[in-house]
C-alpha cells in the first residue's frame, strides 16, 4: 500500500519558508494536509457552513503556532490535534450560546427522536449530523480517528466510561439511521473484528 | 425498523475514514486571512524562487524561448519585420538590437561548466529583455482594437495556464519540468503584457 501524502515526512526547508512567511511555502502546507484536517473539523462540526469557518480558524492557528512546532511527531499529526482541539473549542463557544439564547433542549430532543423515526440518512456524514455534538466528538475522535476512550476524555472533559456510553448511543443511532443503506452493495464481513481502539 | 448490525456499520465507518473531500476552504480565503494576520509576507513570497542559481538559469532560458513564440505569434509584428528589425542597429533609441549570440548558443556550443550554462543563459536574458524593450518602443505595426482584443484572450488563456501550472507545482513543487513550464508561461505574459501596453492608451487593464 503506498504511503498517504499526509504521513510523509514534511520537508523542513518548506517548514523553515512557512515560519518565515512564504506563501508558496504555505500552501504546498495547506494543499498537502488540508483533506485530512478539513475532514476531521467537518465531522467534528455537521455543518458544512461552521466547518468552513471553522476550518479557517483551525488554518490560522497552524500557522502562528508553526514557529512552535518541533518535529517530535509528524506534521500532520501534530497539526491533527490542533485540529481537534481548536474545533471542539469552536463547538463548546456555539453551545454555550446557544444555551444562553434558548432554554429549550429537552423540547428539541424530543422532536428529534420523533423525527428519527422518518429521517433516512443517505450518507453516514448526513447521519452524523444526526447525532448531539457530544456523541459526534465521541464518535468521530473514536471510529474514525482513532482516539482512545482515555484520549477523549481528556479532550472533552469526560470520564472514559462516559465516553464509551456516548460512542454506544452514537452507534445506536446510526445504525437505525442508515438501516436503509443494507442491501446487496454492501456485504457483510464474516468475523470482522472492530478496527477502531478500545 | 431494521437496524444494521455492527459489522455493517463498521464498514460503513471504513469506508467513510477513507474517503477523501475538497477542502472546507479555497487558498485564497485562508490566505486573505494569513496576509490579514501578518503571517504571510510579501517579500518572502517568491524570494526562495528566485534565488535558486538553477530557477534563474531555467528562467532566462524559457523566456527567451517564450519571446521566440512570442514574437512569431505577435499579430502587429510579423516575423518578417521582426528580421528586418534585427538587422538593422538602432540609433538613438538606446535599446540595442538583440544579438545573434544566444542562437548560436543553442545551436552547437557545448559548455564547459554549471557557470558557463549559467553565464549563457544570463546574457540571453538580457538580450531577451533588450530586444522585448526595442521591439516595443520601435514596432510601428498597425496596433488596433482587434489586437487588442486578441491580447486579452492570451492574456487571458495564459492566466489559465499559470493557474494549472500553480496547482501542479503544489504538487510537484521541486519538478524542473513542471517549474520550467510555470516559468515559461510567466516569460510569456510578461511578454504579451509588454506587447499590449505598446501603444499609449491601450494599456491593458484588469490582468
Amino acid at each position: 500500500m503506498t504511503k498517504k501524502v499526509s504521513e510523509m515526512p514534511f520537508d523542513q526547508l518548506d517548514l523553515k519558508r512557512a515560519i518565515a512567511g512564504d506563501e508558496r511555502a504555505m500552501q504546498r502546507l495547506w494543499s498537502q494536509h488540508a483533506p485530512h484536517i478539513d475532514a476531521v473539523v467537518r465531522r467534528l462540526c455537521g455543518d458544512p457552513e461552521l466547518s468552513a469557518d471553522v476550518s479557517q480558524e483551525v488554518w490560522m492557528q497552524i500557522f502562528r503556532a508553526l514557529p512552535s512546532y518541533r518535529g517530535d511527531s509528524q506534521f500532520g499529526t501534530w497539526a491533527h490535534r490542533i485540529a481537534v482541539n481548536r474545533t471542539l473549542n469552536a463547538l463548546r463557544k456555539i453551545r454555550r450560546l446557544a444555551k444562553l439564547e434558548t432554554d429549550i433542549e429537552d423540547d428539541s430532543a424530543l422532536t428529534e427522536q420523533d423525527t428519527d423515526r422518518t429521517f433516512l440518512a443517505e450518507s453516514i456524514e448526513q447521519a452524523m449530523a444526526r447525532l448531539s455534538p457530544g456523541a459526534r466528538a465521541v464518535f468521530v475522535l473514536h471510529d474514525i480517528e482513532g482516539y482512545t476512550h482515555g484520549e477523549i476524555g481528556e479532550e472533552l472533559g469526560i470520564t472514559p466510561g462516559g465516553s464509551k456510553s456516548q460512542l454506544f448511543k452514537a452507534r445506536a443511532k446510526l445504525k437505525k439511521l442508515l438501516a436503509h443503506l443494507v442491501d446487496e452493495s454492501i456485504p457483510v464481513g464474516k468475523g470482522k473484528a472492530h478496527v477502531a481502539p478500545v | 425498523m431494521s437496524h444494521l448490525s455492527e459489522d455493517q456499520l463498521d464498514q460503513i465507518i471504513a469506508t467513510e475514514r477513507a474517503s477523501q473531500h475538497a477542502p472546507l476552504n479555497d487558498w485564497r480565503t485562508i490566505a486573505a486571512r494569513a496576509r490579514e494576520e501578518g503571517l504571510i509576507r510579501e517579500s518572502q513570497s517568491r524570494s526562495w524562487v528566485t534565488g535558486q542559481p538553477w530557477f534563474q538559469a531555467a528562467a532566462a532560458m524559457l523566456l527567451l524561448v517564450g519571446g521566440i513564440a512570442i514574437g512569431r505569434t505577435t499579430i502587429a509584428i510579423p516575423s518578417s519585420r521582426q528580421a528586418a528589425e534585427k538587422s538593422v542597429e538602432p540609433t538613438s533609441s538606446g535599446a540595442p538590437v538583440a544579438s545573434t549570440a544566444p542562437a548560436t548558443s543553442t545551436t552547437g556550443a557545448s559548455f564547459a561548466s554549471v557557470d558557463d550554462a549559467s553565464a549563457t543563459l544570463e546574457r540571453a536574458l538580457g538580450d531577451y529583455q533588450r530586444a522585448s524593450a526595442f521591439l516595443a518602443a520601435n514596432s510601428s505595426g498597425p496596433t488596433t482594437v482587434d489586437s487588442s482584443g486578441i491580447y486579452r484572450t492570451r492574456l487571458a488563456a495564459l492566466d489559465k495556464v499559470n493557474n494549472a501550472m500553480e496547482s501542479a507545482l503544489r504538487t510537484a513543487p521541486h519538478d524542473p519540468v513542471i517549474n520550467q513550464y510555470y516559468l515559461a508561461t510567466m516569460g510569456a505574459r510578461v511578454a504579451t503584457q509588454q506587447m499590449a501596453a505598446r501603444p499609449v492608451g491601450l494599456a491593458l487593464r484588469g490582468f
